[in-house]
C-alpha cells in the first residue's frame, strides 16, 4: 500500500484570483447594476468559509472555477456581461452551479446593506412597528373600503 | 374566560410519570394548547409534551432567517411526488415551529370559518377522479357554536364587538385592486391579532414581524394566551425539549401513555389515562407509525389503513404585482387583507371548491428564497431590485384529498434521535392545478387593474398548512378518528390537530383547529366524567 502525501494538496481556493473570479461568476448570476462589489465579496467570502467545513462544496468549486473560465472560449474575466450569462446558461443545473446559486441566494439578500440598496427597512429602528409611521403611507390609491367580511356570506 | 397577564416563561407544577389520570398531551400548539386549557379549566390534569423550547417574545429576533433557523422544525423530512416543493425544497416539504406554542408562534391569525358546504364535499362536489372526498361526520351547526368560543379565545377581529385591523399599505393595492375587477368581499379580517388592546394583550404596532414570533404579543398563540391560563388552574405540567417517541398501550389495547425522550437524551414513560397527539399532521402520523407493535403492526390506530392518507396542504400559491410607485410592503400586519369572492364552490370555472385571495408580505431574504425558487439572472434581479415597489399576495384554496398523498417512515433515513424521517409523497391534483391557474389568472388581472407593471406567479411554499393524515370518518374503515377525533380503534387515543380535517376547506385552519378542540375537551371531560375514560 502507498503512502498518502505528507503534504495535502495546495487548496487554489484561497487564493485572490479564485475569490476574485467567484465574485464575477456572483456578479453575472444575480446582476445589480447598482450594486457596489462589497455585498457579492461578502457572499464569496461565505460560500468561500463554508467551503473549507465542506469537502464536497471545496471540490466542486475547485472544479467548477476552472471550468467556467474554458467554457466560454475566453477567461470569464475578459468575457461582457452577454458572454458571462451564456456560460451561466450552459452550466445551469450542474453541481457546482446550484452549490453557488442556493448560496448566494441566501449569501447576497441576507445583509444589511443589501437591504438598503433594494429599500428594505426591515425592523422599524426602535423595534416599536410602523404604527403611526407610514405602515398606511401610500398615497397614490384612494382609501379602499373594509366590508364585514361576516355580511352577506358568500355561501354557495 | 379569564384574562391573565403572565408574560414571559412559565413554570408548572411537575406530576408524576406513573400518574394514571392525567390526560397526556403531544405537542402544545393551537391543537394542543387549547385542549390542555379547556381541559385545566374544568379540573381534569394535564402533561403536555413539547418537542421544541420555551422560547418567549424577548427571545425573538426580528429577522427572517435567524428567525427560521431559532424556530423552524428544522428534523429531516424527505419527498416525492410531481409536486414542485420535491425539487423546490425536497427537505423543506413544510414549515412548521418546533417551540412551545407550536407553529402559531409563526402564524399570521387569517381565520375564516368553514362553510356549510365544506363539511359535505362527496356530497356537494360529487365524484371526482382520484379523488378521495368524504363527507364530515359532522356539519357546520355542529361547529358553529365552538367558532363563536374560539373567536372569542382568539380575539378576533370583525367580531365581538372588536373593530377591523386598518389598511396597510399591501392591501390598499389588494383592496383596490379587488374592487376594480368588481369583487366585493374586502377585508382586513376576520384576524386574531388585536386590533385594539383585547385579553390583557396590547394592540398591533404594526411591525411586519408575523411569521418570526410577535414580540409585542398582540398576536394570539397558546405561547401568550391558553398556556398561560392553564398554568393559573394549577393543572398544567408543561415539559419542553420532551420529544414523544411511541404512544404504549395496554393488553387490551388501550392507550396507557407514551415513551419520551428528554433534553439530555434521557428515555421516560409518562402514564395516562387517555393520550392526545397534536403534533401538526406529518409528526402526528409519523408519531402514530412509529406506535407499532404486535397488537398494532401497521401502526397504532390504523386497522383502516389510513394513517398517513389523504395529507392535504391547501392549494397555495403567490402573486407578486410590481408597479411604478412605492408600495412598502412589509410595514404592517402581513396578511391583514383577504378577498373572499372565489372562495365559493362554483364550478363554472372549472374546478371544484373554492380558494381566498389573502395579502402576504416577505422582507428581502425570503422574498429571494422563495419568490421563483431556482430563479437566477436579470430576470430575478429585476423582481428583487422592484422590491419597494412590490404588493403581494397569497392564495389559499382547498386540495383534493388523495390516497397516495401521504406521509409514511422513511427507513432509510433517521432523525438525531435515531428515528426514521417521515417521507411526504404528493402529487398535484388536476382539480388543484386548474383551481392555482385560475388564482395566478385573476391574482394577476387584480394587480394589472390598479396599473402594476408586470405580475408574477410564484409557486408553493414549503406547506404551513398541514392537514388530513388521521381524517375524521363515520365510518371506521374510511378514517382514522370519529366525530370527537377519537380513534376507532383505541378509544382513549385522540387526534387534536389539522390531521383529522377529512376534508381541507379553503379556510385557513387554525380557527377551526381550536373550535375542534375546545369541542374535543368537553367531549373528553364529559367521559371522564361518566367513568368511561
Ligand atoms: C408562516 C406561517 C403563517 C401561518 N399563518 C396562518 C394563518 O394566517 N391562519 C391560519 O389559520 N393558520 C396559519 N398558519 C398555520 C398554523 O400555524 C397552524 O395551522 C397551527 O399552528 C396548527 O396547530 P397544531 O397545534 O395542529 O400544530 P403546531 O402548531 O405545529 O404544533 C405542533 C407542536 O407539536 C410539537 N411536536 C410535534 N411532534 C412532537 C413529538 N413527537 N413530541 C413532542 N412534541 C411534538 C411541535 O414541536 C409543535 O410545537 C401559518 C403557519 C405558518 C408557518
Amino acid at each position: 500500500m502507498a503512502t498518502t502525501p505528507s503534504t495535502p494538496v495546495a487548496t487554489t481556493l484561497t487564493s485572490p484570483a479564485s475569490r476574485e473570479l467567484l465574485k464575477d461568476v456572483a456578479r453575472a448570476m444575480f446582476p445589480h447594476p447598482s450594486f457596489p462589489d462589497a455585498p457579492y465579496e461578502r457572499a464569496v467570502g461565505t460560500i468561500l468559509e463554508a467551503a473549507e467545513a465542506d469537502v464536497r462544496l471545496r471540490a466542486q468549486l475547485e472544479q467548477g472555477l476552472r471550468d467556467v473560465d474554458v467554457v466560454g472560449g475566453s477567461p470569464f474575466a475578459e468575457l461582457d456581461d452577454a458572454a458571462r450569462l451564456a456560460v451561466l446558461r450552459r452550466i445551469e443545473g450542474t453541481a457546482f452551479f446550484e452549490h453557488v446559486r442556493t448560496r448566494l441566494v441566501t449569501g447576497l439578500y441576507d445583509q444589511k446593506p443589501v437591504w438598503d440598496l433594494l429599500g428594505y427597512e426591515g425592523s422599524c429602528p426602535d423595534g416599536n412597528g410602523y404604527l403611526g409611521r407610514g405602515f398606511d403611507d401610500l398615497d397614490w390609491l384612494p382609501e379602499p373600503q373594509i366590508v364585514d367580511p361576516h355580511r352577506d356570506e358568500i355561501v354557495r | 374566560m379569564s384574562t391573565v397577564q403572565i408574560r414571559g416563561r412559565f413554570d408548572t407544577p411537575t406530576f408524576a410519570e406513573d400518574d394514571e389520570d392525567v390526560v397526556v398531551i403531544v405537542g402544545s400548539g393551537p391543537g394542543g394548547g387549547t385542549l390542555a386549557h379547556e381541559l385545566c379549566e374544568r379540573g381534569i390534569r394535564c402533561v403536555v409534551l413539547e418537542a421544541g423550547p420555551h422560547l418567549t417574545a424577548e427571545d425573538y429576533v426580528q429577522d427572517e432567517w435567524e428567525a427560521f433557523n431559532q424556530m423552524a422544525w428544522l428534523d429531516p423530512r424527505t419527498t416525492s411526488g410531481s409536486f414542485r416543493l420535491a425539487k423546490d425544497f425536497p427537505n423543506l416539504p413544510a414549515w412548521t415551529v418546533k417551540a412551545v406554542g407550536g407553529t402559531a408562534t409563526h402564524w399570521a391569525g387569517a381565520t375564516p370559518r368553514f362553510k356549510a358546504h365544506e363539511f359535505q364535499t362527496a356530497t356537494r362536489y360529487g365524484a371526482i377522479d382520484g379523488a378521495t372526498l368524504l363527507d364530515w361526520p359532522i356539519g357546520l351547526e355542529d361547529l358553529e357554536p365552538y367558532y363563536d368560543r374560539a373567536e372569542e379565545k382568539m380575539g378576533v377581529t370583525h367580531v365581538g364587538g372588536r373593530p377591523p385591523l386598518p389598511a396597510n399599505n399591501n392591501f390598499k393595492v389588494m383592496g383596490n385592486g379587488a374592487k376594480e375587477l368588481g369583487y366585493r368581499h374586502i377585508a382586513t379580517g376576520p384576524y386574531a391579532t388585536n386590533s385594539a388592546p383585547f385579553d390583557g394583550r396590547p394592540a398591533t404596532v404594526q411591525d411586519g414581524f408575523n411569521f418570526q414570533g410577535d414580540k409585542q404579543e398582540a398576536k394570539w398563540s397558546p405561547l401568550v394566551s391558553e398556556l398561560p391560563k392553564a398554568v393559573r388552574t394549577g393543572n398544567l405540567d408543561l415539559r419542553a425539549g420532551c420529544h414523544v417517541v411511541q404512544i404504549t398501550h395496554d393488553a387490551r389495547g388501550r392507550a396507557d401513555g407514551v415513551l419520551y425522550l428528554d433534553e439530555e437524551g434521557g428515555l421516560h414513560k409518562q402514564r395516562g389515562r387517555a393520550v392526545c397527539v397534536a403534533g401538526n399532521a406529518i409528526e402526528t402520523a409519523r408519531l402514530l407509525l412509529l406506535s407499532d407493535s404486535p397488537l398494532f403492526p401497521d401502526g397504532l390506530a390504523n386497522s383502516s389503513g389510513q394513517v398517513g392518507r389523504n395529507y392535504m396542504r391547501h392549494l397555495t400559491a403567490s402573486v407578486y404585482g410590481r408597479f411604478d410607485r412605492e408600495v412598502k410592503m412589509w410595514r404592517g400586519e402581513t396578511m391583514a387583507g383577504v378577498v373572499a369572492d372565489e372562495s365559493r364552490h362554483d364550478t363554472d370555472r372549472g374546478f371544484a371548491g373554492g380558494y381566498y385571495m389573502q395579502l402576504i408580505s416577505l422582507g428581502v431574504p425570503f422574498l429571494a428564497a422563495f419568490v421563483e425558487p431556482g430563479g437566477w439572472g436579470p430576470d430575478f434581479t429585476a423582481t428583487m431590485d422592484a422590491y419597494s415597489s412590490t404588493a403581494g399576495m397569497w392564495l389559499v384554496g382547498e386540495d383534493m384529498p388523495q390516497a397516495d398523498n401521504r406521509v409514511t417512515l422513511n427507513q432509510g433515513m433517521t432523525d438525531a434521535h435515531g428515528l426514521p424521517v417521515p417521507h411526504v409523497h404528493f402529487d398535484d391534483h388536476p382539480n388543484d392545478v386548474a383551481m392555482r391557474e385560475h388564482g395566478w389568472t385573476q391574482g394577476t388581472k387584480l394587480y394589472e387593474a390598479v396599473g402594476a407593471t408586470n405580475v408574477h406567479r410564484t409557486p408553493p411554499y414549503p406547506s404551513t398548512h398541514n392537514l388530513g393524515t388521521c381524517r375524521m370518518s363515520a365510518r371506521p374503515e374510511d378514517g382514522v378518528v370519529n366525530e370527537w377525533g377519537r380513534a376507532h380503534d383505541v378509544p382513549n387515543l385522540f387526534v387534536s390537530d389539522g390531521s383529522q380535517f377529512t376534508t381541507g376547506a379553503a379556510a385557513n385552519p387554525t380557527l377551526t383547529i381550536v373550535a375542534l378542540g375546545i369541542r374535543q375537551a368537553e367531549h373528553i371531560a364529559a367521559e371522564i366524567g361518566r367513568g368511561a375514560l
